[in-house]
């Protein structure tokens, strides 16, 4: 593993080299909050360390996004369409790339998703260290550090960012773009200081091991938790939406007015909304907000968890930032550890 | 499509401020291919033609007066589809806001005095189209989205079903990218209102008023609880609820 040294003042001309050969989003502010965005000039570039409301998927599985072009008459004729570009994801949290690792994982999984792939293969991830905010739970999942999955990933050492070398497309960059020289034990050493520090910080956390919450879910299927939250739970999707692993979606046409050209797009689909599990006929094997509830809770800590081998909950809060409601995905996860420990005792 | 018969299609216009046919005749760069279609037989803001054959039935506005329930009873038996154009027609709109007065006053601060001596100015409760005759498909909004009123007679065009959302407003914010209008110290209906309108209000710095309606299953108790949080007292949550659900909170 190789670290480097960036003076704070390199970040701009780094960024100016980046806009040369990607399209660049980053962390930006709107409204006075934290959010992704695109990036033209590196005064665009807001860092603070706290987490953004929406996640960077919407770079890699953007909301809307045409899949097929069709025509139809007498010659009919299909265009597949797979739109991607060259863009550098800046100012990445280890949370949000342990979530793009598991989308890689779905989106190779079983028929390759070539949309997101082909997007993935162009896509350069540069992380950066953060600071938990209230929601944050991410070190009860073991997700606050991240060891691969980046290009490159910054670490504010106060005097200036030790850049830690992730891949070789990384290096380039950082070699064409800054001038950096070799970090130095003490700079390296200082990772681990912060890193400390971060990890006393966390106000909300989950009190069992990440490894057992599977185990948890599976006895939870009962659990009268789940009348409780689905009494107050809107079934806005919102959960689902800012969700950095949440990977659902839904497959429309839309025809020109000459009816005979379209188009074929997916779009972000929720296991919260009322129609998502409504069939041919009007049937619907989800019909409440409880059952919706906790079929999302089960896809992050066991269903998911059972068939790629990790949580796909990645503790960023998000889900629990958006609820109006507060629905507190790590309270009912504790009440559901609590319960298990009742059981068995 | 040539040697197919042509649908002919009709616009009715009841109480309301003819916004949502305004935003039929400003899809400029459909309307060439949408007449290619169709056959238009009546459209009073549009053309002088009127005829009375007609296979779809566009109707705007609330029905607001007693004479209205006769005409459209008309329209019905003579249409094969009918179509609400719009939140007036569709939920009753804002006309509804009227319902919760006294009819002899509202026609007195309207008309004055001696209105009631008048009996082409009666008024009853403003209501929404299917509380006088059975609708096949709803264009929700106020006013209504181009994309949306062309998507449902493309639908209908090609015999399928238009799908229109029910899902909250929610999800248009969170694919637009919006910050949250209760996280900016604002109260909205969205999380309980039909989505479908790219959550337009609130992506340009406005709030949900709740135009489109209802979702199908709202959590209005939910809700009511989440307003009254962030500071709403009863009435103002009321006030929220019944600016654009005046009719179905009767």
């Amino acid at each position: 593993m190789e670290y480097r040294f960036l003076p704070k003042k390199g970040i701009a001309p780094f960024v100016t080299g980046l806009l040369k050969d990607f399209k660049v989003y980053g962390p930006v502010e709107k409204d006075g909050f934290p959010m992704y965005g695109e990036i033209t000039s590196p005064k665009d570039i807001h860092l603070s360390h706290a987490p953004t409301h929406l996640s960077p998927k919407q770079f890699l599985f953007p909301p809307k996004e045409t899949i097929l072009r069709f025509k139809n008459g007498a010659k009919p004729a299909l265009e597949p369409v797979i739109e991607a570009h060259n863009q550098a994801l800046f100012g990445i949290h280890s949370c949000d790339i342990h979530a793009i690792k598991l989308l890689d994982r779905v989106f190779s999984y079983g028929p390759r998703d070539v949309n997101y792939l082909k997007r993935r293969d162009k896509t350069v991830i540069i992380g950066i260290d953060c600071v938990p905010d209230k929601y944050c739970f991410c070190k009860s999942v073991n997700t606050m550090t991240v060891d691969s999955g980046f290009d490159l990933f910054l670490h504010d050492v106060g005097s200036g960012f030790v850049v830690e070398v992730g891949t070789q497309t990384g290096k380039n960059l950082l070699y064409k773009n800054a001038k950096t020289k070799k970090a130095t034990m003490k700079e390296i050493k200082k990772i681990k200081e912060i890193r400390d520090k971060k990890a006393e910080m966390f106000v909300t956390k989950l009190n069992a091991e990440a490894s057992t919450l599977p185990l948890i879910y599976s006895g939870s299927y009962n659990s009268p938790v789940w009348e409780k939250i689905g009494k107050i739970c809107y079934g806005c999707g919102s959960c689902n939406n800012v969700c950095p692993t949440c990977y659902c979606f839904d497959v429309r046409d839309e025809i020109k007015t000459n009816l005979t050209e379209g188009e074929r797009f997916r779009v972000w689909d929720a296991c919260t909304l009322e129609d998502f599990a409504k069939v041919a006929g009007g049937h619907n094997f989800r019909k409440t907000r409880a059952e919706r509830l906790r079929h999302r809770f089960n896809r992050k800590f066991q269903y998911l968890a059972d068939k790629f081998g990790g949580l796909f909950c990645v503790g960023c809060g998000r889900c629990i930032r958006t609820c109006l409601v507060n629905i507190n995905i790590a309270e009912v996860t504790n009440e559901l550890i609590e319960e298990a420990n009742k059981d068995r005792s | 499509m040539k040697n197919r018969h042509k649908p002919k299609v009709a616009f009715f216009s009841f109480t309301c401020c003819e916004g949502c046919q305004l935003q039929v005749l400003s899809c400029e760069d459909e309307l060439p291919d949408v007449l290619s279609l169709v056959d238009i037989v009546n459209f009073r803001e549009a053309i002088d033609e009127k005829r009375d054959d007609y296979d779809i039935a566009f109707i705007e506005g609330s029905i607001s007066r007693q004479h209205e329930i006769n005409e459209i009873k008309k329209i019905r038996e003579k249409a094969k589809v009918v179509v609400a154009l719009g939140a007036c027609s569709a939920t009753g709109g804002l006309n509804c806001l009227k319902n919760r007065f006294p009819m002899e006053e509202v026609q007195r601060v309207v008309y004055g005095d001696k209105a009631k001596k008048y009996k082409h100015l009666d008024t009853i409760p403003a209501r929404p189209i299917d509380a006088v005759i059975p609708v096949d498909y709803y264009i929700h909004g106020c006013p209504i989205t181009k994309s949306e009123f062309l998507y449902v007679l493309k639908s209908l065009l090609l015999g399928k079903k238009p799908e229109i959302p029910n899902y909250p407003v929610c999800v248009d914010c969170k694919m637009e990218g919006n910050i949250c209008v209760f996280e900016k110290g604002m109260t909205c209906v969205g999380p309980v209102t039909r989505a479908g309108c790219s959550a337009i209000c609130v992506t340009y710095g406005c709030i949900c008023w709740g135009c489109r309606g209802l979702i199908d299953n709202p959590n209005l108790e939910a809700h009511e609880e989440t307003l009254k949080r962030y500071g709403l007292t009863t009435e103002g949550v009321l006030r929220s609820f019944d600016l654009y659900g005046g009719w179905r909170s009767r």
